[in-house]
């Protein structure tokens, strides 16, 4: 017996474990020319990926501190602002993690609708 | 825009000094930027403080920006760090019920002996503050305590033996009540047993005084064979005949105990001990004597459960030891043959 808070409080959990590695992916893929972390937001949710600035900010910092990012204070426009680049590394990286994603969507594809076919 | 500095500052405050000026210039701007996208001209305090609310507290979003791991004591530690707080809750507790005791026969103030309680707490806590301490060391530092997990080898592991495993919460209360009967013995040979009625003298249980060494020697001997089993883990052919030999022993000695204070009881109350029952509720009792014959009388009851305990437990390894040697445990027991021996 699960009560209907703690249910949402799992499915909150998993949304976010499961949104977590996708982040990495998703920056990684816009990064190719620089941008600051406000229009990288933008861009992402022109195309769909809704992330919270709390949650990108930080992942930026963290990523260029792993190396896959660079990054380079830009003052030329009305205040400085931080633009983030893909690192040669991040490139490799995103190479390769974007073979794996695309293997495990496609399994996660199939055995999902193996199991909705299998509910009717 | 005062709004924003202070939100700015606040988050520094929970930043390591290292990043912390670059974090909080990065954020400004980005702070900046996402407001004028969401508001056009000049924000007012109201826009302002929605927008800080939607963007979090200060301390979340400073969290957000340290490592993800930050721990006082990781999982990794956090077992070893269970264990020895319980032994060391374990070891505090004997010390005070033993010092609790000792005060109890010793002096008549009763708030003393209680003191002796009281501080229990405060040792705990001191104890474990000293144990937290070390281990944030460990976890600062990086210390492992056990072998990288990658060395490890399946063969290596024990095999699954459930019906030689030893129950350790069973032998580690055994340790400790024995050590707490062996301490008063030892320290205060003399005062075991005694029973205090105001207004007149001390008297002692004479037979337990007399038997002693004997106690003694039967405590230890079970104290050893217990610390051998539970630092063993399992039972082996050498650990079941020395609880064997180590109950037998205690067996005779309890024997020797009861026959004493049955003796003693048929003398001091005439017809047994039954009649002494008539004598009850203890207010009539006046004289220090009478109170030494319950005491006494309480004393054989302990002494007979004791027995009855010891002979079962015997009668139990000895069981286990036949079917060991008759070769009829396999390695993998069944469940219900699971069952410990019931100290």
């Amino acid at each position: 017996m699960v009560n209907i808070m703690n249910s949402s409080e799992v499915y909150d959990r998993i949304v976010q474990e499961l949104r977590r590695g996708v982040l990495v992916l998703a920056t990684l893929s816009q990064l190719g020319e620089a941008k600051y972390g406000y229009s990288l937001i933008n861009e992402l949710a022109e195309q769909g990926l809704n992330i919270d600035q709390g949650t990108l900010y930080p992942l930026l910092r963290r990523l260029e501190s792993d190396g896959l990012l660079q990054s380079q204070w830009n003052t030329e426009g009305s205040r400085p602002r931080r633009y983030y680049v893909i690192s040669p590394a991040g490139a490799r990286l995103l190479k390769r993690l974007s073979g794996e994603w695309r293997g495990l969507a496609s399994v996660l594809d199939k055995l999902l609708s193996n199991c909705e076919g299998s509910e009717t | 825009m005062n709004l924003i500095d202070r939100y700015i500052y606040e988050v520094g405050r929970y930043l390591p000094r290292k990043n912390r000026a670059d974090i909080q210039t990065e954020l400004r701007s980005l702070l900046i930027d996402s407001l004028e996208a969401r508001v056009e001209g000049e924000a007012s305090e109201e826009e302002v403080v929605a927008f800080l609310r939607e963007f979090g507290s200060p301390a979340k979003v400073a969290a957000s920006y340290r490592p993800e791991s930050q721990y006082l004591v990781g999982p990794e530690l956090f077992p070893t760090f269970r264990m020895v707080v319980g032994i060391a809750l374990l070891v505090l507790v004997v010390v005070h019920a033993v010092l609790f005791g000792l005060l109890l026969f010793t002096n008549p103030d009763f708030l003393q002996a209680l003191d002796v309680l009281s501080n229990f707490v405060g040792n705990f806590l001191s104890v474990l503050g000293t144990i937290v301490v070390v281990f944030y060391a460990f976890q600062y530092f990086d210390v492992r305590l056990a072998k990288p997990s990658q060395d490890w080898d399946p063969r290596d592991l024990p095999v699954v033996d459930m019906k030689n495993t030893v129950n350790r919460g069973g032998t580690i209360f055994d340790i400790a009540l024995e050590l707490l009967i062996l301490v008063a013995f030892l320290v205060f040979p003399n005062t075991i047993g005694a029973v205090v009625t105001p207004g007149t003298p001390i008297l002692t249980d004479p037979v337990l005084t007399s038997y002693t060494p004997l106690i003694v020697a039967a405590l230890m001997a079970g104290l050893v064979v217990n610390i051998v089993l539970l630092w063993r883990g399992r039972w082996e052919t050498g650990t079941r005949l020395a609880k064997i030999a180590v109950n037998l022993f205690s067996i005779v000695v309890i024997a020797m105990l009861i026959s004493g204070h049955a003796a003693w009881l048929a003398q001091h109350t005439g017809s047994g001990f039954f009649d002494l029952l008539g004598n009850l509720p203890i207010s009539k009792i006046t004289s220090s004597e009478q109170t030494l014959i319950i005491a006494m009388f309480a004393i054989q009851i302990a002494l007979i459960i004791a027995m009855i305990i010891t002979v079962i437990e015997t009668i139990e390894v000895a069981y286990r030891f036949f079917r060991q040697m008759m070769g009829w445990d396999t390695a993998l027991s069944s469940v219900e043959d699971q069952k410990t021996s019931p100290l």
